[in-house]
Parts: C-alpha cells; structure tokens; sequence
C-alpha cells in the first residue's frame, strides 16, 4: 500500500516538473533566452554528475558557476521573468474555444485580395511558442482577426504596412513587427526580405508564417524553415486548418 | 491525442528527462538529509545518556 502511494506520489511529482519545464522551454523557444537556458541546463547536468561520481573539486567550481549563472539568468532575463510570470496570469484559456475556421477564413481571403492587387504581405500565426518579442518590436493592436483589416493594414503608404502581423489566438495583436531573417545559406538569392523574414521566423519558432509577394502576387507559406511557394486558396486554407489545429485528424 | 504527442515531441521528451533526473536527484538529497538528522538525534541521545548528571534529579 505504502509502495502504491510512494509511486503515485511519485508520477505526480514529476508530472509537475514535467509541466515546469515543459512550460519554461516553450516560452524560451525562439527567444534569446534558450541559448542561456542550454548553458544552465548543461551545468546543471556536469553539476549532477560530477556530484554523483565524487568529484569533489570539479563539482565545487560547478557549484561556484551555477550560483553564478543563476544570478546572471535573473539579472539578464529580468523583463522575460516578469512577462512570463504575468502570463501565467493571464494566460488565454479562451484559445481553446477558437472558432479557427472562421479566423483561417478571414486570413485567406485577406490574402488573395492582396495578391491580386500584388501588395505584400506578411502574417504570423502563433502556435505554440509565444511570439511575444516579435509582437513588441511592432506596433499593439489587439483586435480581432478580419479581412478587410489585414487589408488596410498592408495598404501601401500607410504607417503600418511595413514589417509583418502578428496573428494570436483570435487576434491580430500588432503590425509593423521584425521579424528575424533567415540565415540559412542554401536560401536562394532570389527570395526577397519579406520571404527571408517568414523563413526566419519559422526556423526560430513554430509560428505558420504566410507571405504575399508584391512583386508576382504568389502567396506562400514557410513553416519549420520551409518555404511552400504559389499556394492557391484551397492549398493554403488547407495548410492553415490542418496546421492551425493540432488536434485536427488528418493532419500530416 | 496523437498529434498532441507529435507537437514539440523533442521539448516533451526533454522536459520528461529533465523532470526525471530533478526528481531523483531531490529524493536523493531528501534521504541523505534524514538519514543526517537521524544521526544526529541518535549522537546527541548517545551524549546526554553518557553525561555526568543524566537520570540524575535537578538539584533544588
């Protein structure tokens, strides 16, 4: 009985963890935060061992080290800190209502209206991974997702148009962010900043970026650092609603 | 339920080793501190039983 309890106590304990840290390496993912994370979880990792191999010396330097980067994480990250722990607050539950079909709806048609009119685009769908740097490099909007709003806002001559949108949960959430460019050298040379960029985005995060060419009015995707060029409207609402919705059954 | 597993397979898998060794390694640490105090209550019964005025009445 008592091996019963210590075992589900046990499951538990480590399923908290389990979400801990599962929760800690989805908000660092695409931020510059992930490379310090590998370092401390790498120290960490060379702290435990020495410690279980009986290398005293090598584990007190270690130990000196981790009580050092530690401070150092908390002093760099300080404003990642505080925006990951207000989010924890305000976290948005209501994404799991989402009526996506309508959003992915409203993003397509905004998109096949401008690449008629051959103006480009450049829209960020979060997933997973929080785009919350990406959004504060542009411009708040915070309204809900709509076509003829995606169209203003890429409306050459106008304050917003530069820089990509970013698209969470059933909002837009701002226009005009940076997003990082691809540094993939096999890209070809060919592919415009506004096409670098979605790539970028995709290679850092798990975001499904959607690009309008102002120059031939193709729409593509890039997802996962892969670019998919010249998608027609059924493709891409294909694309969208099998990427947008994990829980989606046929999805591939 | 198969995609959610699909979904950052690799951060899940990390975090569960991660997670795993925490566990351990905090257990571990957990025992190690009992077994000290333990130790400790022992030595300082052992001590007490072997000092002059133990069992002894306090001297009014």
């Amino acid at each position: 009985m008592n091996d019963y309890i210590f075992l589900t106590k046990m499951l538990i304990e480590i399923g908290i963890l389990w979400f801990v840290y599962y929760g800690i390496l989805l908000f660092a993912r695409g931020t510059r935060g992930v490379y310090v994370l590998r370092g401390i979880i790498l120290i960490t990792l060379i702290f435990i061992i020495t410690k279980q191999l009986g290398f005293d010396r090598i584990n007190w330097i270690f130990t000196k080290i981790f009580a050092l980067s530690i401070l150092a994480f908390l002093i760099i990250f300080q404003q990642e800190i505080r925006r990951g722990l207000a989010n924890i607050g305000q976290r948005r539950w209501s994404r799991f209502f989402l009526k996506e079909s309508e959003i992915i709806n409203e993003i397509t048609t905004a998109c096949f209206l401008l690449s008629k009119r051959k103006t480009g685009a450049l829209i960020a769908i979060e997933r997973e991974t929080r785009l919350e740097n990406y959004i504060e490099s542009g411009i708040e909007i915070d309204a809900k997702v709509n076509s003829e709003l995606l169209i203003t806002i890429f409306t050459p001559n106008t304050p917003l148009h530069d820089g990509g949108i970013v698209v969470a949960g059933e909002r837009v959430a701002a226009s005009g962010c940076l997003f990082p460019l691809t540094q993939n050298p096999k890209v070809s040379t060919t592919l415009g900043t506004r096409h670098r960029a979605a790539l970028g985005l995709s290679e850092e995060t798990d975001a499904i970026v959607v690009v309008v060419s102002e120059e031939t009015g193709g729409v593509s995707v890039a997802i996962g650092g892969r670019l998919t060029h010249d998608l027609d409207r059924e493709s891409l609402e294909r694309v969208l609603s099998n990427l947008y919705r994990p829980d989606k059954k046929n999805r591939k | 339920m198969n995609s959610w597993m699909i979904n950052n397979f690799w951060i899940k898998i990390v975090s569960l080793i991660l997670a795993i060794i925490t566990w351990f390694y905090v257990n571990e640490e957990l025992v190690k501190e009992k077994r000290m105090a333990k130790q400790l209550y022992k030595s300082s019964v052992v001590s007490q039983s072997q000092s002059p005025s133990y069992g002894k009445k306090p001297v009014k």
